[in-house]
């Protein structure tokens, strides 16, 4: 008997200093960004139990006091707060229509671009359309009010000119979600076809070849050969856009947003600006941060675990 | 090729090896030392004897050392804040005087706050810091992160002559609590005791021969007038006509219509419990005012884009530049400032010589006042954080920057070199570049106790003032001057403690005020009823209504 | 990609398509661009939409002959190499070990590393964490915390899924090691990849400045976006002036234009550098042989 377990236990021992040895590099690169890892996100990460606690400036944070309501007492301040219910409400609402308008814009853009004939032209297209990435929303949001304010802006004056009435792209509620949507569209269409086109230069030439001799038509190849070939990228972006479903982007609703919109410009990133960070109330910004956190982390998931029954490779 | 980027990569993984090994990485323990260690010393007890320890003729005989907050407008052409020709002034005169070394910390003016949460949080916050906002001091108070100035002020009233004498007891005072006897911090002085002012177009006016209004009903004459006579004043470009001029923050740019409207027979108690919010909010009468904008609005004589543009940006200004604007409500030096490029200079230059901007007092509340309803003459707030472990000294460099002498001459700097004497003995300023150049008017950012300049004798302080502006006769100043500030009114300061209801809701009450009143003037006539007063439930509920109820019961109290 | 030469409708639908694309993506800069070149005046009269109203150089005359600029962007340049070069670095060591089923404990590494693109404890404890390591001030400050970016790790990762397993399984065969493997094998075939997130690295570090807002006090490490920060940073001056009683003279609007173009132009030329490594697969079919 202990023969047998001794046996099997040294033969375990065995494989192990096996496997060890073949694989030991890998782990040797693994130890670098491992240890970043963990000084840099874990360590931090400590401090997210403020959120459940009452913040102080001057203590560290296992000597902080634990809140109200067994911890919970800056969650329930936050759902209480109607402005914040807004606020997740608007983020979804904005995020929801950023990922149906906004997350093919790319790859059709990108398909466009690879089916451009014209080499030079190709370039030229590939170049300029990534330019809006590098303006600030600040830049940005002084060229939109230029050209759509209701009385001053260019366009409106143009509209108005053809004897329409002007159109409220930024001062009514239904049309400035629309507008939001555009213009962070036009900011990173370009820039996010750069992942696309790099996923469709991996793809074999030859299986174009093999379909012209086929005598497939131009969209019949893009539908066979090029979206699957770059279907697993599609995949994975997509994946990771679903885990941002209640991140909130700050610069683009704060500096496009203006008071008469406020109950869809207000998302959560702006929210916690106002009431968290301008009003030092530092619990409650880690809160609505922690929620943020799992939601993301929850949806992630489940992206993961369906991609995964389609057969494709998950994250993880 | 390839060689050289592996070396390359190796020799960077080798130096990211080194450069993120150092010290420890427990991040929790440092602060916590810090906050233990200067628990004993802020008690009290070492400073409340510092006369017997060290001090000889005003001076210590040992050096201390202490640190100092100095804004860092990162503007262009403007000198490193900590260690330029005012900062050396104040050196020198403080190790002189005092035997203090002062060293200056440079906190980003636009991230204020959170640099000095992030210095308060690590420790290294500065000794002296200044703040526009007590409630964030309260805060910090809160979390024990503030000095408690008032046992070292008692124990040293003697060495404080200067600072007496220019905050005075009230504003020293000003934030002590009634109940613990705390001051977390005490206050500036605000000297220069204009605000707002109303401006007209002076040659729109002489166009269309109209004289300066006097009444609301003569200014509403007079938006009107310009607008059914725009081809007259604007030729071509009739159709930019904007009588009347107003942003977002429709509090400040409305104040002195807005205050009008609040009855004279607003008790003091009406003035504590409703009157926090510094834009009136809450006051009787405000929403008449609002309803009068509300139907200048729709009947053409309001800026109609006005709520799309946020803080900061320029589109208005470059309106009241290009000559469109009529008249608005604004600081009350607002289109003389900036020299060249000062909204009136700028007129001038693209809309003919004669175009230029009046100051005139059209709103009368009531009883025939110009009242404007101010707190007292505060400012900014100076505190010491719980790492300050010398109190006396900061005091120290508070008078000492509160002296005649030495805030002069921060105000106005070398003679010949940032200012020069008229005859009457004003002084106008002159700028300047290269270290001696100010970065802040007045360079305020090193005078802080103090907002405004003070020359020592009144009248030749206002003449200075009024010379100060470029381009602009020192009359048309002084006439703005006397327009903002006939009527000002005093309010008295009450402090019954802290206001729990308060902590933190500045910014998010602000900003439902600020939506409130817009969407309130951009509504339609028949719907501003509806609009106003939903929104004035939304700010009651969202925590406006708590502040009421607490300040009430807080006076109820007392009195 | 190797078409036939017969140019169809199609082609030029997509051409039109493309170029409406160009126009609506090149106009907001040509304003930044015509707005830099425009007299000051021009811009208070809202006159300059597309074309430079009194035209002038006097913008970048003045913020070119300022030395402050000029470091900052020599500056900011050379941060951005040494930054892309250290992400490269670190993201090829991350991703690369992740992608063999064999390796024990991989799932586990995975949400180890995952798990940190959504947690974040915020501005403070980041500060705190940086002052004990006493990094503060000092310019690794601005590459090492940000030098691993998950969502690039992922991509490059699922580009080496991508790579045929059979090309490491006989490379394996021959004894070749997994660090041989990765040089000989993944890197070279890995060039679209490697030009895009060295791309997506540049550009974030050039373009990044709230780390530099928060770790970094010294002015000589100051990235060229945040002194355009302090200058655009109007936002703030208002709430300011009405709290100070006076305004600071903000930046002319045809200097805030130019000092746009300053800190965007070099960055946007990196791009047509990096064009060539997305040409097509050629590479990898080769390999098949």
């Amino acid at each position: 008997m202990e023969h047998k377990k001794s046996a099997a236990f040294s033969k375990k021992m065995r494989s192990m200093k096996n496997y060890m040895k073949r694989h030991w590099t890998l782990y040797l690169l693994l130890m670098l960004p491992i240890t970043y890892f963990i000084i840099f996100k874990y360590i931090p990460m400590a401090y997210i139990q403020i959120a459940f606690k009452e913040f102080s400036i001057v203590q560290s944070v296992w000597e902080m006091e634990w809140a109200d309501n067994n911890g919970f007492e800056y969650f329930l301040k936050a759902f209480s707060n109607r402005d914040f219910l807004y606020a997740l409400r608007n983020t979804l609402m904005l995020n929801l229509l950023d990922l149906i308008v906004g997350f093919p814009a790319p790859i059709i853009l990108a398909i466009l671009l690879n089916e451009l004939a014209f080499k030079k032209f190709k370039r030229i297209t590939q170049t300029i359309v990534y330019m809006p990435h590098f303006l600030s929303w600040i830049i940005i949001s002084g060229l939109a009010l230029q050209l759509f304010a209701p009385t001053n802006g260019f366009v409106n004056i143009f509209i108005q000119k053809l004897g329409f009435e002007s159109i409220p792209f930024l001062n009514s509620s239904f049309h400035w979600v629309w507008t939001y949507v555009f213009l962070g569209i036009w900011q990173s269409v370009g820039w996010n076809t750069i992942i696309y086109l790099a996923a469709i230069t991996g793809i074999n030439p030859e299986q174009y070849e093999a379909a012209s001799v086929d005598g497939a038509s131009r969209l019949r190849k893009i539908w066979h050969i090029t979206l699957p070939g770059i279907k697993s990228t599609i995949i994975i972006l997509l994946i990771l856009s679903l885990g941002r479903i209640l991140g909130s982007e700050f610069d683009r609703p704060y500096a496009l947003g203006n008071m008469l919109v406020s109950d869809v410009s207000n998302v959560i990133a702006t929210f916690v600006y106002t009431n968290g960070i301008r009003g030092l109330q530092f619990s409650l910004t880690t809160a609505v941060g922690l929620f943020q956190s799992v939601i993301g982390v929850i949806f992630i998931f489940g992206a993961n675990s369906l991609a995964r029954r389609f057969g494709e490779r998950g994250i993880w | 090729m390839k060689k050289i980027v592996s070396m390359l990569m190796l020799l960077v993984m080798v130096t990211m090896l080194f450069a993120g090994c150092n010290g420890s990485d427990d991040s929790s323990s440092s602060s916590k030392d810090n906050a233990e260690s200067n628990e004993s010393t802020s008690g009290g007890d070492e400073s409340t004897n510092g006369n017997s320890e060290e001090m000889v003729d005003g001076k210590f005989v040992e050096t201390r050392k202490i640190t100092v907050e100095v804004f860092d407008r990162g503007n262009d052409g403007g000198s490193t804040p900590e260690d330029n020709f005012y900062a050396e002034f104040i050196k020198e005169g403080m190790l002189r005087d005092h035997n203090i070394e002062v060293e200056f910390i440079p906190v980003p003016r636009w991230t204020e706050v959170e640099q000095i949460n992030n210095l308060l949080a690590a420790g290294d916050a500065p000794d002296i810091c200044v703040t526009y906002d007590y409630p964030t001091i309260q805060t910090y108070a809160n979390m024990g992160g503030v000095t408690d100035m008032a046992p070292h002020i008692e124990a040293n009233k003697e060495l404080l002559p200067d600072l007496f004498d220019l905050l005075t007891e009230q504003n020293i005072y000003y934030n002590q609590d009634p109940n613990e006897g705390t001051i977390w911090a005490i206050e500036a002085r605000l000297v220069n005791l204009a605000r707002i002012n109303t401006f007209i177009r002076k040659d729109w006016l002489e166009t269309l021969n109209i004289k300066e209004p006097t009444t609301e009903e003569e200014f509403e004459a007079a938006l009107i007038a310009f607008r059914d006579n725009a081809n007259l004043l604007l030729g071509g470009e009739a159709d930019r006509m904007i009588p009347f001029s107003i942003s977002f923050d429709v509090g400040w740019r409305a104040d002195h219509l807005l205050q009008s409207k609040i009855p004279s027979s607003t008790t003091e108690k009406e003035h504590y419990t409703l009157g926090f919010d510094d834009r009136h909010l809450l006051m009787p009468g405000i929403k008449d005012g609002i309803e009068l904008l509300n139907s200048w609005y729709n009947d053409g004589l309001i800026w109609k884009d006005f709520p799309l543009y946020g803080s900061g940006d320029t589109t208005e200004d470059n309106l009241m530049k290009a000559g469109y604007v009529g008249a608005f409500m604004h600081n009350w030096d607002y289109p003389y400032r900036n020299g060249d490029d000062s909204i009136n200079n700028s007129l001038k230059r693209l809309a003919g010589d004669e175009a230029g901007y009046v100051a005139i007092s059209p709103f009368k509340n009531d009883s025939g006042i110009y009242a404007k309803y101010r707190t007292a003459p505060v400012d900014r707030k100076v505190f010491f954080p719980i790492t300050n472990d010398e109190p006396v000294a900061s005091l120290l460099y508070l008078n000492w920057i509160s002296q005649l002498e030495n805030r002069m001459f921060l105000q106005i700097g070398e003679e010949g070199v940032t200012h020069e004497v008229v005859e009457n003995g004003a002084i106008r300023t002159i700028a300047t570049t290269g270290d001696k150049i100010m970065n802040s008017p007045s360079n305020i950012d090193y005078t802080i106790t103090i907002n405004g300049l003070d020359l020592g004798d009144k009248a030749l302080t206002i003449q200075s003032m009024a010379l100060g502006y470029v381009g602009v006769d020192s009359s048309v100043i002084q006439q703005a001057y006397e327009k903002s500030t006939d009527g000002n009114v005093f309010l008295e300061n009450h402090n019954f403690g802290e206001i729990t209801a308060e902590t933190g809701m500045g910014p998010a009450l602000s900003e439902k005020r600020d939506t409130l009143l817009t969407q309130s003037i951009v509504a339609s006539p028949d719907k501003f009823d509806q609009v106003f007063d939903n929104g004035m439930k939304d700010y009651l509920n969202s925590g406006g209504q708590a502040i009421i109820d607490e300040r009430t019961k807080a006076w109820d109290t007392t009195y | 990609m190797i078409r036939s030469h017969k140019t169809k409708i199609g082609d030029w639908i997509i051409v039109a398509i493309c170029l409406i694309i160009i126009l609506v993506c090149l106009l907001p800069l040509l304003t930044v661009f015509a707005r830099s070149l425009s007299s000051a005046d021009a811009l208070i009269k809202n006159k300059v939409l597309l074309w430079p109203v009194e035209f002038n150089l006097d913008a970048y005359k003045t913020v070119l002959g300022d030395s402050k600029y000029v470091w900052a962007l020599l500056w900011t340049a050379i941060l951005t190499v040494i930054a892309t070069l250290t992400s490269m670095f670190m993201t090829t060591i991350c991703a690369y070990p992740l992608i063999f089923d064999s390796l024990k404990g991989r799932k586990f590494l995975n949400a180890f590393i995952i798990l940190t693109m959504y947690f974040n404890a915020g501005t403070i404890p980041n500060y705190l964490l940086l002052k004990d390591l006493d990094m503060l001030n000092k310019p690794m400050v601005l590459v090492i915390p940000g030098a691993l970016s998950v969502f690039n790790m992922i991509i490059m990762r699922s580009f080496f899924y991508g790579i045929p397993v059979s090309l490491r399984e006989s490379a394996q065969i021959d004894g070749a090691g997994f660090i041989q493997i990765l040089l000989k094998i993944y890197m070279p075939l890995s060039k679209p990849v490697f030009a895009t997130l060295a791309l997506f690295y540049a550009v974030g570090r050039w373009n990044g400045f709230s780390d530099a807002l928060m770790y970094m006090n010294n002015r000589r490490y100051y990235p060229i976006q945040l002194l355009l920060y302090n200058i655009l940073n109007n936002i703030m001056q208002v709430e300011v002036a009405s709290q100070e009683g006076f305004t600071m003279p903000g930046m002319s609007e045809t200097l805030k234009a130019a000092t746009v173009m300053i800190a965007t132009i070099p960055i946007l030329i990196v791009y047509p550098f990096l064009q060539k490594y997305f040409i097509s697969g050629v590479t990898l079919g080769a390999i098949k042989e």
